[in-house]
């Protein structure tokens, strides 16, 4: 997916004026990318595909959601999480409750916030390897 | 702050398609519904702050996230069974 435009038209909570990112492989292959925003050069946040980590991963999109994306099957939609090293750099978290949802089709995306799903905000990376 | 005294069964209208309903008052908990256009998201607030503030944490200093991750990610492949598989 990367080269295309991803349309936020919602911005992302924190960041409301960034409608417009690409996805941007941190190194060939990698488990890695930047979410990089179009508008703003200094606006980038790492991602992963969540269940490179977290196999048993399951967020449901509300009706809601589903509609405003356009999404009407699985295969439509790209999920990733954002990823944040800690101070220490050798721990790293995914945001699990605000996953990344784009419809593969259209381009659009947004960032969904799974209520009542109890997926934590900073769930640890088994990175394993420093 | 504009404030309004509602009961059980009272809405508010805000512009020309929100219209939030209050459905039960309980104890110290209040039901409310909310109508609202498929386009605009309706979040708790303490879950909108966090996700908010993870956001601002993940875009800080992305250049050394991205850098470390990315070194890191040399050997995660290797523990990865779904790729080493390829």
């Amino acid at each position: 997916m990367e080269q295309q435009i991803l349309e936020f038209d919602d911005g992302i909570p924190g960041f409301p004026d960034a409608r417009r990112f690409q996805l941007v492989e941190l190194v060939d292959d990698g488990a890695f990318q930047l979410l990089q925003s179009v508008d703003d050069p200094d606006l980038a946040i790492v991602v992963a595909v969540p269940w490179l980590f977290f196999s048993d991963y399951a967020p449901e999109l509300t009706d809601v959601d589903q509609d405003g994306l356009g999404i009407e099957s699985e295969e439509d939609a790209v999920v990733f999480c954002a990823v944040t090293l800690e101070s220490d750099r050798r721990t790293a978290h995914m945001n699990l409750l605000g996953p990344f949802v784009v419809n593969v089709k259209s381009r659009k995306g947004r960032q969904i916030v799974l209520t009542d799903q109890d997926y934590p905000i900073r769930a640890l990376l088994p990175l394993g390897v420093s | 702050m504009l404030v309004l005294s509602r009961r059980a069964g009272e809405s508010i209208v805000i512009g020309n398609d929100v219209v939030i309903t209050i459905l039960e008052v309980r104890g110290g908990q209040i039901r409310v519904g909310v109508d609202a256009p498929r386009n605009l998201a309706v979040h708790r607030a303490e879950i909108y702050e966090q996700v908010l503030a993870e956001n601002r944490a993940a875009a800080a200093s992305t250049d050394l996230q991205a850098s470390i991750l990315s070194t890191k990610a040399t050997g995660l492949r290797l523990q990865d069974p779904t790729r080493s598989a390829e």
